[in-house]
């Protein structure tokens, strides 16, 4: 009996390792991209306060919704500086930046020459979230946008068409009843 | 002097397939779903070790060894998420879980959690050592410097280094040979500095470690396993006692002698009925007097309760005891329990073997009055090394004359060789020599450790198996 | 809810035949762009035609010097060169390395979303040669000391002030001038419109609700439409899939960031949406496949009270 004990615990311990290694290595590829992005932070932190916001906002701030390290699979620009910089311990705070949603402010927390946490300040106002959850892209029914028969605009924006395309288009209809 | 004493003749041997060939098929499943449960908590105990590791690896953790820094630092963070585990699993075997008290019985997780005490406080203090010299190296200070530098310039840092401090405290004071120097009083306070040392060591694994950083789903797991271990802790070793002192509200009658050092405290109170039965099964008692109530003693009932009475019977082994055989009648008390695998639901095998010694006899008394045994198929050792501390010994000699049990008296000083628990002139004899049935027997071993050792070798030697012995610890 | 303009102040302006708009198109970079500016009541047609005529002449030449120097269709190219390797960057132009620098910035505030790279590693900065093209028109045509005017190249829109200016000394209030409306091509049918979206004129306020007005929510002069089925390899979607949106316009205070994040949510999907609205100053309508639609609040139609 304690062999079956020992050998499920064995099992069930090299499995959760394996997993856990498994989703690893996903992470590692976006871990290598967040350490380069919190370096220029980082390093923005140690020269000046007021730099530390600029990277900071971008990389955390509201609704992005953590996919961004995933998307930011190619931004190696900032990687380079992040070998270079070293970052003292301690908790810097970036310059209040004013947003679109109000207030935003970004603090890092260094710890042995990496950004271990960041966290954005100003943001827990329950009406700025609001604000800016009501700002976000929601889906809507076509009858919601803003309608507009095509006799009425004084210009049609699409998708880049051809100077051949153009000669069907809406746009040069318009062009052609003012030339 | 000695004395074998045969209270009861062991009548002749029935047939195989009586009446105990159905008790011994319940008590094997009984058995065996036991084992399950035993096993299926070994699993768990591993599988959240390995779990930590992984919540470290599914971050990326594997990648951090490719020079010397990060893999100083990941050696740190491993160590510290395993010391955490490890403490808190101490915490879950310390918390009176009926589970796991059903599973393995609460003196042996007492025994584990005091095993796991020593690694837990090394692993921590390797996350200590082995962060320090990481991020030392990342900053190109010495070790001392980058712990200063920390201590001063990140959040929640100071009290992690606080905490350390109280985990060394709390470990140094519980090794035997440190604890046998102050009083029990003294280890107790220092041991609910745990708590402490748990609560300082929380906030900077979630506001500087960047495993924890909100926005991370490991949060969510180390934050569900804090939460549970509050959890178990304010049920079973709040909630529980609380409960059952006032559903009970016992009251101490009177208390009598009880033979050399021994005396039977006498309790009264209400439902008392509920509490039967718990056979060796111990209880925890406070007794609510200026100067007592703060100490909590393990005893289990010395004989059922019968008329809203019950009876504990204590001898005067350490300072705690030695005072509370002068508590006064009127002493509210307060009970949690019963806790321990010492009783009947722990048997395995049709024949009940039980050895006693000193005021380990007394539990076994609770047990040879309940337990489920055809007559003939039971055998009681008492052991004394004098006839004044064959406590109980009327009392028992009766339950076996009434329930057909075979009793041994076995007095006189240890034994030199052979087997060291019997009297020195049987030293030649054995656990078979006194049992017929022994390999189909359960046997319930109370007594000081080294004499029970050397039972329970005796009884390994003779064939038993592991979940056939039953051994109450007192030394805990 | 911003109080949008109702369609029919334009019909009306239309039907009294008060403002005069002329237009004028020429080709660039692969495409017609079309200048169409307004004049207060009372100007004098024929001398608003010539001011038309001489303005249209300047920025074809601000879209070709561009085109010149940054078009991949032409072998002699300055970026043609780069992309068979005959030139390498670090000997490029100052212009050619601005403008790389500007789109190395953009990728890394887009994510990655927005790149100036082909998959196949060929520099390709069209994305954002032609934002940048419109927006040197437009500061041509405010030089020219042109204030109302559209100017529209291939689907993304530059405004500047109003297509009804009343004479200044009717102006009852600068609030009141109607913004330029401008419609969304439906990407399943290029010949009927989404909906549309107003362009200049007073910026789209917050909702009545009483939540504090953004301090930065600019005036929206630039509206730019990307399409996942654009001249074929234009975008490509991030990780190589086929892109979520088959559509989206980004209304905005300039241009450039117009135009860049309407092809950076093309290519990366819902994620860029969100990082788009989160960090800058614009709407969007973006329309998937399916022909779902999401959309900010300035492409709403205004509820009524």
């Amino acid at each position: 009996m304690r062999a079956r004990a020992a050998a499920a615990a064995a099992l069930a311990s090299v499995g959760i390792l394996a997993a856990g290694w498994q989703a690893g290595t996903h992470v590692v590829e976006a871990a290598s991209v967040t350490t380069g992005a919190a370096g220029t932070t980082g390093a923005s932190g140690t020269t000046g306060a007021s730099g530390a916001s600029g990277t900071g906002a971008s990389g955390s701030g509201p609704g992005t919704s953590g996919s961004t390290s995933g998307s930011a699979g190619s931004s190696s620009g900032s990687q380079g500086s992040a070998s270079s910089g070293a970052l003292k311990n301690g908790t810097f705070t970036g310059a209040a930046e004013e947003t679109r949603f109000g207030e935003v402010q970004v603090q890092i927390v260094v710890a042995g020459g990496k950004v271990t946490d960041v966290k954005a300040l100003h943001l827990t106002d329950a009406e700025r979230r609001s604000a800016m959850i009501s700002a976000t892209a929601a889906p809507i029914l076509r009858s919601e946008v803003l309608q507009a028969q095509s006799a009425n605009v004084d210009t049609v924006s699409g998708a880049t068409v051809t100077s051949g395309a153009y000669l069907t288009s809406l746009q040069a209809a318009l062009d052609a009843a003012r030339a | 002097m000695t004395t074998a004493l045969r209270s009861s003749h062991r009548p002749s041997r029935p047939p195989g397939h009586g009446p105990g060939a159905a008790l011994a098929e319940t008590l094997r499943d009984r058995g065996r779903r036991r084992l399950f449960r035993q096993d299926a908590l070994t699993v768990l105990a591993w599988a959240s070790g390995a779990a930590a590791v992984a919540l470290y690896l599914a971050d990326g953790g594997a990648a951090q060894f490719h020079s010397l820094s990060p893999a100083l630092t990941a050696i740190g963070v491993v160590a510290g998420l395993i010391g955490t585990d490890l403490v808190l699993a101490m915490l879950l075997l310390a918390a009176r879980i009926t589970l796991i008290d059903r599973a393995i019985g609460h003196d042996r997780a007492m025994a584990v959690h005091g095993k796991l005490g020593k690694p837990a406080l090394y692993l921590i203090l390797a996350h200590m050592v082995f962060l320090l010299l990481g991020y030392g190296v990342a900053d190109g200070l010495n070790p001392i410097a980058e712990g200063v530098s920390m201590w001063v310039n990140l959040p929640d840092m100071w009290l992690a280094f606080i905490s350390i401090v109280l985990f060394l405290a709390v470990v140094v004071t519980s090794l035997v040979a440190v604890r046998r120097r102050f009083p029990y009083e003294f280890w107790y306070v220092v041991h609910l500095l745990t708590y402490a040392a748990v609560l300082t060591a929380l906030p900077h694994q979630f506001s500087v470690g960047g495993l924890f950083a909100d926005g991370q789903w490991q949060r969510w797991y180390w934050i569900a396993f804090y939460v549970l271990v509050l959890a178990a802790l304010l049920r079973y070793r709040i909630w529980a006692p609380l409960a059952l002192t006032f559903r009970h509200q016992l009251t101490v009658r009177r208390v009598v002698p009880a033979g050399d050092g021994a005396v039977n405290v006498e309790l009264t109170g209400l439902r008392l009925e509920e509490l039967a039965g718990s056979g060796g099964r111990f209880f925890i008692w406070r007794f609510l007097a200026p100067g007592l109530w703060w100490h909590h003693h393990p005893f289990s009932l010395s004989a059922d309760p019968a008329a809203g009475r019950l009876r504990i019977t204590v001898r005067n082994l350490g300072k705690g005891s030695a005072s509370l055989m002068a508590v006064k009648p009127g002493t509210k008390v307060s009970v949690s329990g019963p806790y321990g695998l010492f009783g009947h639901a722990a048997r395995t095998r049709p024949g009940l073997v039980l050895v006693g010694s000193g005021i380990g006899i007394t539990p076994l008394r609770a047990i040879l009055e309940r337990a489920e045994f055809s007559p003939g198929h039971a055998t009681v050792i008492l052991r004394a090394s004098t006839p004044g501390t064959l406590y109980l010994r009327d009392e028992i000699a009766e339950l076996c004359r009434l329930r057909g049990a075979t009793l041994y008296e076995l007095v006189g000083h240890r034994a030199r060789s052979g087997n060291a628990w019997l009297p020195r002139h049987q030293s030649g004899l054995g656990l078979t020599d006194y049992v017929g049935d022994l390999v189909d027997s359960d046997l319930y071993v109370c007594g000081p450790t080294a004499w029970a050792e050397s039972v329970l070798a005796d009884a390994k030697a003779s064939g038993l198996s592991g979940e056939q012995l039953h051994r109450e610890r007192f030394d805990w | 809810m911003q109080p949008g303009p109702e369609p029919q102040p334009a019909h009306a302006a239309l039907a009294t035949g008060a403002p005069p708009l002329l237009a004028r198109t020429f080709l660039a970079m692969g495409t017609v762009v079309s200048l169409t500016v307004a004049f207060p009541p009372g100007a004098e047609r024929g001398e608003a035609a010539d001011r038309l005529e001489a303005a249209s002449r300047v920025i074809e030449g601000d879209f070709e010097a561009l085109e010149q120097r940054f078009s991949l269709y032409r072998d002699d190219s300055e970026a043609s060169a780069l992309a068979r390797g005959v030139l390498r960057l670090a000997h490029a132009s100052p212009e050619m390395r601005a403008c790389y620098v500007e789109a190395v910035d953009w990728r890394r505030l887009t994510h990655g979303a927005f790149t100036a790279e082909r998959p196949d590693g060929v520099l390709d900065l069209s994305g954002l040669v032609k934002g940048r093209a419109i927006a040197a028109a437009g500061r041509s045509l405010a030089a020219l000391g042109l204030h109302d005017w559209c100017l529209n190249a291939g689907g993304d829109v530059l405004v500047s002030g109003t297509p009804s200016p009343s004479s200044a000394a009717l102006a009852s209030a600068p609030r009141g001038e109607r913004p330029w409306l401008a419609g969304i091509a439906d990407p399943a049918d290029r010949r009927t419109l989404l909906g549309a979206y107003p362009l200049g004129g007073a910026p789209p306020s917050s909702d009545p609700s009483g939540s504090r007005r953004p301090a930065t929510a600019g005036p929206r002069l630039a509206l730019a439409t990307s399409g996942s089925a654009e001249r074929g390899d234009h975008i490509w979607a991030v990780g190589g899939g086929k892109p979520e949106f088959a559509q989206a316009s980004v209304a905005g205070p300039d241009m450039v960031t117009a135009d860049v994040l309407a092809t950076a949510i093309v290519a990366g999907g819902r994620d860029m949406l969100n990082l788009a609205v989160a960090h800058w100053d614009v709407d969007v309508l973006a329309v998937t496949h399916d022909g779902e639609l999401l959309a900010t609040r300035g492409f709403r139609a205004p509820r009524a009270a």
